[in-house]
């Protein structure tokens, strides 16, 4: 299989640099430019020798924006808060409502728990407007429209099918004996579930729970229709923030960073089980 | 001190009966293997009994009370699997003292936690997580956890098959004494007839989920209840010869391979139609010399097995038989012609139609 | 334990399993069924909007006209567009994701600590926000200072206008879901490829089977399952792709990037016209729910090989 020719190698290596050009580049430039005055970046040609400056990131920590038009008041640094208050209580709730649900799911075969296992899961591929726009004239009835709850009760539809999928394969992989064994031993299946499934299935739980934490992260359309300034996260935000007239552009790259540091480091942690989790536990990495 | 009772249960998954009006008894103390091929219910039965599946008939009763239904950690019954089910996330000491810090309180744990692993000789690795253990460990581990609560009941599915041939062989020896020590009523689930025989006081014989047979170890190799059975037991497994047995003077008698063979002379007065003959490998005779009830027969093959010689006999009709000969009886080499006879009272017959053992029970003991 | 502690169970000979037992699983999954009715009531509402004549701004006009915005959309020039660009924009970004995804894969096969670290590394567009993925890309192609606009100029191109030019918008937009996506099929495939069985391709090795036969009659069926579940992972999400668009150009330039999502929520949100968005939305729907139940099945297929249970 493997290309021994030295010709091989050479277009391997090339195609390899190649590669890691194109889906890096954007990444490391961006960051550059994160680091970079209004001035150092229309240079043209550009520079990649710098004197790297950090009023960028300044301004947005003080949500002092200097503007051509004068000073603009941009609370980016809120955004930033809310993206992490609504990932992290989506991934919570998901988690107490998805884990003993998918303990269901994998211990017991019921139908009922099948219908539900695969409603997520096609759900999961429906079109996200056919139910949010919807669902976005109910919340105004209910006045839960702009409310941090709502957006965290809506962002199960992306957590919930994730965990239930990935978790439940996880806890079918425990022999049940030894939950029996347990059991026999005296604990009832309340101690046999938190003291056996769950501390076993830990690691599926805990990749679970990141890979959530990312995509309720980076998820936008949500947001988007269901939250106004205050409550909105970083992908919306940030969106807001370009529209804004006469923002520098390395203000906008440094909030750019801001947004997907979080996330980016996450899933170099948790990398190990990023196939499993993007694949809802169809493939093992 | 508990009796273990089993009345009329039955259970059925889909078309398949796995159990079907098994009823016995298990004394205090008292160890029943409960034998059987595969997937003839062995195993059910066992989860029945500790509560992962409920019966569709039937009662189980345990000290006379009723425990359908009950869940399984109030039943009073232990269980070591065959896949040994460890937790193994524990040390093998907290897995041990898992079933006593349900049950009693912390007082003595350490203590007994101790006494047990020395009766398992498994002191040295209480320490240890499972993944550290060898098979054999983790059988005594998953052995003690079992026993250290003081079951009612106790169950062993099949502990042995998962270690090594040196370790069965010890524990084969261990195991009863280890057992009485705890009075508990004790099934043991097994697939090998010689550990049936080395551990139980009675052996249950299981097929498609119906009890064939209940009986002393020797009595079952002995005088076993059907054909089936028979064949379960013993390695190499029994020959069998379809015969027609008639009773002429001198008693009983069938053709086998052209030869007329005299059975057992007693009454077997049940004996006649078509019948199996069978007689085990142990059982045969081969000299060189022709005589009454001698069959003659080519040697096609000899081997080796469990410190015997094996020989593949085929009579002139083209039928095999297997001969077990003791290593210092004089071997007769391969494609020798030599004469096969068995004493009469070693011949078993079974109906053709029912596989029942027909005719009265003979006087033999097992070898 | 004492057989004192069971006398409440023990006066009939059989009953049935404790309802508690039973109705265990049923309780622990009541959370998880109040989600799916959070999810499936909005979608029946969707469905009954889809037969409505029912603005925003004009509710006193509201009132069922059955199929009339389904029909509509038969002589609707704007529908057809967004129809062609929604299936042109999935085609692009599928094939070019797989054959892209599918090639790296292969580059990346042998497990060495170089190749591993060159497939982590190209984790990060995938993790990246689209949305956010977008705005990166809009920096880079700016027309005054962007980095690509300058590199394309060096080859003598100027005045390149990337998003902003409907000649060149959708090359545009399929270049970031390109950069973002690719990855994904990436991982998927180099898992399919790394679980493969040894023994074939050493067999065909000592055989001296040329490499293509190998690559088209042993790795590429072994691996079908892998590149189906990935390329519908993708076809399902791509035919729904808002997020980059939005974000990079929110439709245009003019209705250039129109797709169904983008579409229906600008009809709803601009246009206040609630029911030709729910149709809009519930044609993509079908479409959609066409495609998944094909890729559930192969989905639940490598599902239990890889978990190793029915």
């Amino acid at each position: 299989m493997d290309h021994s020719s030295l010709a091989g190698r050479i277009f391997r290596g090339v195609a390899l640099a190649l590669v890691l050009v194109f889906f890096m580049f954007p990444i490391v430039w961006i960051f550059l430019m994160s680091f970079q005055s209004n001035e150092q970046i229309l240079r043209i040609p550009p520079h990649i020798l710098f004197e790297p400056t950090l009023t960028n990131y300044q301004a947005l920590i003080s949500g002092q924006l200097r503007t051509t038009a004068g000073n603009l008041e941009i609370s980016f640094m809120r955004n930033l808060v809310n993206s992490f208050v609504l990932s992290s209580a989506a991934v919570i709730m998901a988690l107490l409502l998805g884990v003993p649900a998918a303990y269901a799911f994998a211990r017991f075969k019921f139908r009922l728990g099948e219908s539900i296992a695969f409603t997520l899961l096609s759900f999961r591929f429906a079109p996200p407007l056919l139910v949010l726009l919807p669902l976005s004239l109910y919340y105004q009835q209910l006045g839960l429209s702009d409310t941090y709850f709502g957006i965290v009760w809506v962002y199960q539809l992306i957590a919930l099918p994730l965990i239930l999928w990935i978790v439940r394969g996880y806890f079918e992989d425990i022999s049940p004996d030894i939950e029996h064994a347990y059991r026999l031993a005296g604990h009832t299946w309340r101690e046999a579930f938190t003291r056996i499934a769950v501390p076993l299935a830990g690691p599926g739980i805990a990749a679970a729970g990141l890979l959530s934490f990312i995509f309720c992260w980076n998820n936008f359309v949500f947001a988007l229709i269901l939250a106004s300034a205050d409550k909105q996260p970083v992908t919306v935000g940030a969106l807001a923030f370009v529209t804004a007239s006469g923002i520098q552009y390395g203000q906008i790259a440094a909030a750019i960073v801001l947004s997907v540091t979080p996330t980016l480091l996450l899933a170099l942690y948790a990398q190990r089980y990023l196939v499993e989790g993007l694949s809802l536990g169809a493939v093992k990495g | 001190m508990a009796r273990l009772d089993i009345n009329a249960v039955g259970k059925s998954f889909g078309p398949v009966r796995c159990a079907d009006g098994l009823s016995f008894a298990v004394e205090p103390g008292e160890i029943v293997a409960v034998f059987g091929p595969s997937g003839s219910g062995k195993t059910m039965l066992l989860r029945m009994i500790a509560g992962m599946y409920e019966p569709d008939e039937g009662d189980i009763l345990v000290g006379g009370q009723s425990i359908v239904g009950a869940p399984p950690e109030r039943r009073g019954v232990g269980m070591a699997f065959q896949n040994f089910a460890l937790f193994p996330h524990m040390t093998a000491r907290n897995n041990i003292a898992s079933g006593l810090r349900a049950r009693a309180g912390n007082e003595d744990v350490a203590s007994r936690v101790k006494s047990i692993s020395k009766l398992l000789k498994i002191e040295h690795v209480l320490g240890h997580m499972p993944r550290e253990l060898s098979n054999g460990q983790k059988q005594r581990t998953a052995l003690a956890r079992a026993l250290i609560g003081n079951p009612d009941v106790l169950l062993l599915d099949d502990p042995l098959r998962n270690v090594d041939a040196k370790l069965r062989y010890e524990m084969r020896l261990e195991l009863p004494s280890l057992l009485r020590r705890s009075s508990a009523a004790v099934l043991y689930v097994t697939q090998d007839y010689r550990e049936a025989m080395a551990i139980a006081d009675r052996i249950a014989v299981l097929v498609g989920g119906r009890l064939v047979q209940l009986a002393r170890p020797e009595e079952v190799y002995a005088r076993p209840a059907s054909v089936a059975v028979a064949r379960l037991f013993g390695d190499p497994s029994i020959n069998l010869a379809e015969v027609e047995p008639q009773v002429g003077q001198g008693g009983l008698s069938a053709d086998v391979a052209g030869t007329r063979v005299r059975l057992d002379s007693g009454d077997r007065t049940g004996a006649q139609g078509p019948c199996w003959l069978g007689v085990r490998p142990d059982d045969l005779v081969v000299t060189r010399n022709a005589g009454d009830d001698a069959i003659p027969a080519r040697v096609v093959a000899i081997t080796p097995m469990h410190e015997r010689a094996v020989l593949l006999l085929r009579f002139a009709d083209g039928s095999e038989w297997l001969a077990a000969l003791a290593p210092d009886a004089p071997v007769a080499s391969a494609d020798d012609d030599v004469f096969v006879r068995f004493a009469p009272e070693s011949a078993l017959l079974f109906d053709r139609a029912t596989g029942l053992r027909v005719g009265q029970p003979d006087r033999r003991q097992a070898a | 334990m004492t057989m004192a502690q069971l006398s409440e169970t023990n006066t009939l000979p059989r009953r049935k399993p404790r309802p508690r037992g039973r109705m265990l699983p049923y309780i622990l999954s009541l959370p998880a069924l109040l989600v799916c009715i959070a999810i499936l009531v909005p979608f029946v509402t969707a469905a009954v909007y889809s037969l409505q004549r029912y603005r925003l701004n004009l509710p006193y006009l509201r009132g069922f006209i059955w199929a009339d915005n389904y029909i509509d959309f038969l002589t609707d020039p704007a529908f057809w567009n967004t129809l062609r660009i929604s299936l042109i924009y999935t085609a692009l970004t599928v094939v070019l994701e797989l054959l892209l995804g599918l090639g790296i894969a292969l580059l990346l096969r042998r497990p060495t600590r170089f190749h591993n670290a060159v497939s982590i590394a190209l984790l990060l567009p995938l993790m990246t926000a689209p949305a956010i993925a977008a705005l990166m890309w809009k920096l880079m192609t700016n027309p005054g200072f962007g980095i690509l606009s300058y590199l394309v100029s060096l080859f003598g191109v100027h005045d390149f206008k990337w998003a902003s030019d409907p000649s060149t918008a959708l090359f545009t937009v399929v270049l970031v879901d390109v950069w973002v996506y690719t990855p994904f099929i990436m991982i998927l495939l180099l898992a399919g490829l790394r679980s493969l069985p040894r023994q074939p391709f050493e067999a065909a090795a000592l055989d001296g089977v040329p490499a293509s036969f190998v690559f088209f009659r042993i790795t590429l069926p072994m691996l079908a399952p892998y590149i189906i579940t990935a390329s519908l992972f993708r076809l399902l999400d791509s035919i729904q792709q808002f997020d980059i668009i939005y974000a990079m150009t929110q439709g245009g330039p003019g209705d250039r990037l129109m797709v169904f999502q983008v579409q229906a929520y600008l009809e709803f949100f601009q246009y206040t016209n609630v029911g030709r968005s729910a149709a809009l939305l519930m044609i993509l729907w079908l479409i959609t729910n066409i495609l998944s139940n094909i890729f559930i099945k192969n989905w639940l297929r490598l599902r239990e090989r890889a978990h190793g249970h029915a």
